[in-house]
């Protein structure tokens, strides 16, 4: 949901003669992006005693309502559940809550499972959902979850086991809302009181109810998982599971270089070739529900000029960046939504047909400089775009970007800046031109289109017609017809150019070859991937 | 980091004692000198304090990164962080709470900021520790040697050591040493801080000596040109006159280059603390360089806040050690402080 907090480090300089010393030479690039594991392996049914896991940056706190990068939320999923979980097809399926029922567009019934256990052995109550959720939709104890459960109207208890919860009008993104990939990570109301609703953090730790539960977190440093037994679901085969923390990418490819590391996240794009020439690992890429565009302010002059934002879009040569600057780890977009987000309506083909039928600006120098012509800046003007230095990528898209557009008139002066300060530079009224970088967990189509073409959007597009098509495909529970509406507020995107889709990104993971994961897709890590995992033969 | 005046203060005019008065005069001296390092870090805190409002960034979009938020959530956390507060309100409020001696939650881990220090403390205490060491073990004898075969080959070698411990960047040195020490030959591990005892000692053997290279460099440099300087000061002249041997001439020597030696050392154990932030990122190490870094550019006041006190505190009392040394090793400032 948020964009990961990747390592921070310090401004750094070319690494010189010691990078070539450290074997960081970057080969020539091949294709990445089949999700399909390179390497055929089969579950020995054995069990492992402890794997070591590498995060490319640290937590500060472990409660996703608190602290919610994209990290956060892969932890907190094989520790915490919601009423409901994703499954590995993008489905919904059962978590603590059994079964449910939605009597009307309204209202929600759960029913929990009756062996629903926390990690410390207690059975969770409806008061523990019930309280769970109200925190959650708390903005000063959740501020990062309250979002989600803006359409919240009530949440009680109507039975032993059954909680009952009601909206204020028909959200057809309701239901995610109430999984760990959106805003519930059901805990123990006593656990949360005894430590003063500070969770998360290395003294409190979490309290939840998935197959592994937290004995250590040291921010910086590391967090340890074990294995329980009080989980619903098979008991998984790992025993230990610690997470270190390296924010140092040269580090952490020596570590695994070394044989420390068994599975590492995020694998930075730049350096997949050294990774995969591990030689007992392999490396696995997979779409990651991730969306990268460029977002226009049009409080900014001349950006409120729509022919000016067409000319930036048709500008932008969309296959080189994927082709070369992303080695293929990455995929053309052609909307905001993802084709993984119509997982709930049409198969992935269908999908990606479905939102190639949107206009497209296809890259035309010719067409950009006509564009820019007609425009009110037929002389071209000066801009600055920043990009957050957790990703380098868009850093080298901004400089290709900034190459085009030199052709046709347009200076843009790319910067570099700490994530924090990318962070505030979005929709600040100043940054005409900007990236928006995205991680959706919840993978429901809305989530990114919503926010950046509706109410208060950080694009400053002031438009009835788009906030009444949201207003439409929160209310409307079909799966196929929900699409339909997002599909004409892409097609609104698109004629005005509010946004300029880039890419949808893909993920790298390290795995070495002991272990293995069952059913790997842009969602394995948004459940208790904790249970997935096995040792190989 | 804030910089302050890192010269020792010159000694205070205490009123003539009466014989006997050594003791109190000291003590005076200090009381002294404890109120002026209160008040410089009082301004220290509002300099901060100002840094950090002044700074790019916002902590609302810091917690809630790139997603939408509701105003009524956004109004909760201004409100709950006081963010609409004005300025000096703001500032006071804080320095009235750190004088009670309360610094606060961490915005960003959400434990008391005392806590989030005390965590990490140990670490980076052991690390710089370690870094001093090993630069002082290694550079003042090296910068003896040197001055003593001024202009020879063992000169010249030990200079270019030196030069390159100042010019490498501390982060390429650390990845340089990580792949010699822990990949090539696999001696030390590649990261992280270790289980405690000994085997965290091990953990800290590389970055120390990445740390180590840049301040040990500038200690050989200052030692050789204190020992050159006394070698050809008058005492040494007179006391080879006298037909003393080489050996004690030397003696002579070094204990007069002690004080500017002891000096340069303090002042650059205070220098070490921005190169905690390098290594401690490389190395993965949990230490107070990498909270410092984090909790600046996430706007998390309260622990910038107090980091940065704890950091001008210790290079205050460090200043005061050295000046304390002065008086024992240099029977003329010892003469001068206590005897008036």
């Amino acid at each position: 949901m948020r964009h990961s907090t990747t390592a921070r480090r310090p401004r750094r300089a070319i690494l010189a003669a010691v990078a070539a010393a450290a074997a960081l030479v970057l080969s020539a690039c091949s294709g990445g992006g089949s999700a399909a594991p390179t390497t055929e392996l089969v579950d020995s049914g054995q069990e492992v005693d402890s794997i070591t896991v590498a995060f490319p940056g640290s937590l500060a706190n472990l409660y996703i309502g608190q602290e919610a990068g994209i990290l956060n939320y892969y932890l907190a999923a094989t520790v915490q559940e919601g009423l409901v979980g994703i499954g590995a097809d993008g489905q919904f399926g059962p978590a603590i809550a059994s079964e449910w029922e939605t009597p009307d567009d309204t209202t929600y019934v759960f029913t929990l499972r009756d062996d629903a256990t926390f990690q410390n052995g207690d059975l969770v109550t409806p008061e523990d959902v019930v309280f769970s959720l109200e925190q959650a939709a708390n903005p000063e104890t959740s501020p990062n979850t309250a979002y989600y459960l803006m359409s919240l109207d009530s949440v009680k208890k109507t039975g032993d086991h059954e909680v009952t919860v009601t909206t204020t009008a028909p959200d057809a993104s309701f239901l995610t809302a109430l999984s760990n990939v959106g805003a519930l990570t059901v805990t123990q109301q006593k656990f949360w009181e005894d430590n003063d609703g500070k969770v998360g953090t290395s003294q409190s730790l979490l309290m939840g109810t998935g197959p592994y539960e937290v004995t250590e977190f040291q921010p910086n440093s590391h967090v340890t998982l074990e294995r329980v037994d009080t989980w619903w679901g098979e008991l998984p085969k790992v025993k230990q599971i610690r997470v270190d923390f390296i924010p140092d990418e040269n580090t952490r490819l020596l570590a695994a270089q070394k044989g420390d590391i068994d599975i590492a996240f995020n694998v930075p794009l730049n350096q997949a070739e050294q990774w995969k020439k591990i030689g007992d690992g392999r490396v696995e890429a997979v779409n990651d529900l991730s969306y990268v565009g460029l977002m226009f302010d049009q409080n900014v002059a001349p950006f409120d000029d729509p022919d000016v934002r067409a000319a930036i879009a048709s500008a932008v040569d969309r296959d080189a960046i994927v082709d070369k600057l992303l080695r293929g780890y990455g995929e053309k977009a052609t909307t905001i939504m993802t084709p993984e987000s119509l997982s709930k309506a049409y198969s992935a083909e269908e999908a990606r047909k479905l939102l190639a039928g949107i206009t497209q600006h296809d890259f035309d120098l010719d067409q950009a400089k006509k564009l820019l012509e007609k425009s009110g800046s037929a002389d071209g003007f000066t801009t600055e775009l920043t990009f957050p230095n957790t990703g380098p990528q868009l850093g080298t898209a901004a400089q290709s970007l900034a190459e085009n557009l030199k052709e046709i008139g347009i200076t843009v002066k790319v910067r570099e800046v700490p994530l924090e300060e990318w962070l505030a530079t979005i929709g600040d009224g100043e940054h005409g031109l900007g990236f928006m970088w995205y991680f959706s967990t919840t993978g429901d189509p809305a989530e990114v289109n919503s926010y950046m073409l509706g109410l208060e959007n950080p694009n400053h597009f002031e438009n009835q017609e788009a906030v009444d098509l949201v207003a439409q495909s929160g209310a409307t529970t079909d799966p196929a017809e929900r699409i339909d509406v997002l599909l004409e507020l892409e097609q609104l995107n698109a004629d005005q150019t509010v946004n300029a889709p880039l890419w949808w990104g893909q993920s790298l993971t390290y795995f070495d070859n002991g272990i293995g994961v069952h059913d790997f897709t842009p969602y394995t890590f948004l459940g208790s991937w904790g249970s997935q995992l096995f040792a190989t033969k | 980091m804030t910089s302050i005046d890192l010269n020792p203060a010159p000694p205070l005019n205490s009123p003539r004692q009466r014989a006997g008065g050594q003791g109190r005069a000291l003590g005076r001296a200090i009381a002294a000198r404890i109120i002026g390092v209160i008040v410089i870090l009082i301004v220290i805190s509002f300099l901060t304090f100002s840094l950090m409002y002044l700074a790019p960034g916002d902590l609302v979009k810091n917690l809630l990164g790139t997603r939408p938020a509701s105003p009524d959530a956004i109004a909760a956390i201004r409100a709950q962080y006081h963010l609409d507060d004005p300025f000096f309100v703001r500032y006071l409020d804080w320095l009235w709470s750190a004088l009670r001696g309360d610094f606060g939650v961490s915005i960003r881990m959400q434990q008391p900021v005392t806590t989030v220090i005390g965590q990490r403390l140990g670490s980076t205490v052991a690390l710089i520790v370690l870094a001093f060491l090993v630069a002082v073990v290694t550079a003042i004898p090296l910068g003896i040697l040197s001055a003593a075969r001024e202009g020879k080959a063992t000169d010249r070698v030990a200079s270019a050591l030196a030069l390159l411990g100042l010019s490498a960047p501390s982060f390429a040195l650390a990845i340089l040493l990580l792949y010699l020490f822990a990949m090539l030959i696999p001696l030390f591990p590649a990261y992280g801080g270790g289980t405690g005892g000994l085997d965290t000692l091990w953990h800290l053997v590389l970055p120390a000596c990445a740390l180590a290279a840049g301040i040990g460099a500038i200690l050989m440099r200052m030692t050789r040109a204190a020992v050159l300087r006394e070698l050809q000061s008058d005492a040494v002249t007179f006391a080879r006159s006298r037909g003393l041997s080489e050996r004690e001439v030397r003696t002579v020597a070094l204990r007069s280059a002690a004080i500017p030696i002891v000096t340069g050392a303090g002042l650059i154990l205070t220098f070490i603390v921005g190169g905690t932030i390098i290594v401690e990122t490389v190395f993965a190490l949990p230490g107070i360089g990498s909270l410092l870094q984090e909790s600046v550019l996430f706007k998390d006041l309260p622990v910038v806040q107090a980091v940065t006190l704890l950091v001008a505190a210790t290079i205050a009392v460090i200043t005061i050690f050295v000046d304390l040394s002065y008086v024992l090793l240099d029977p003329r400032v010892r003469a001068k402080e206590l005897n008036r």
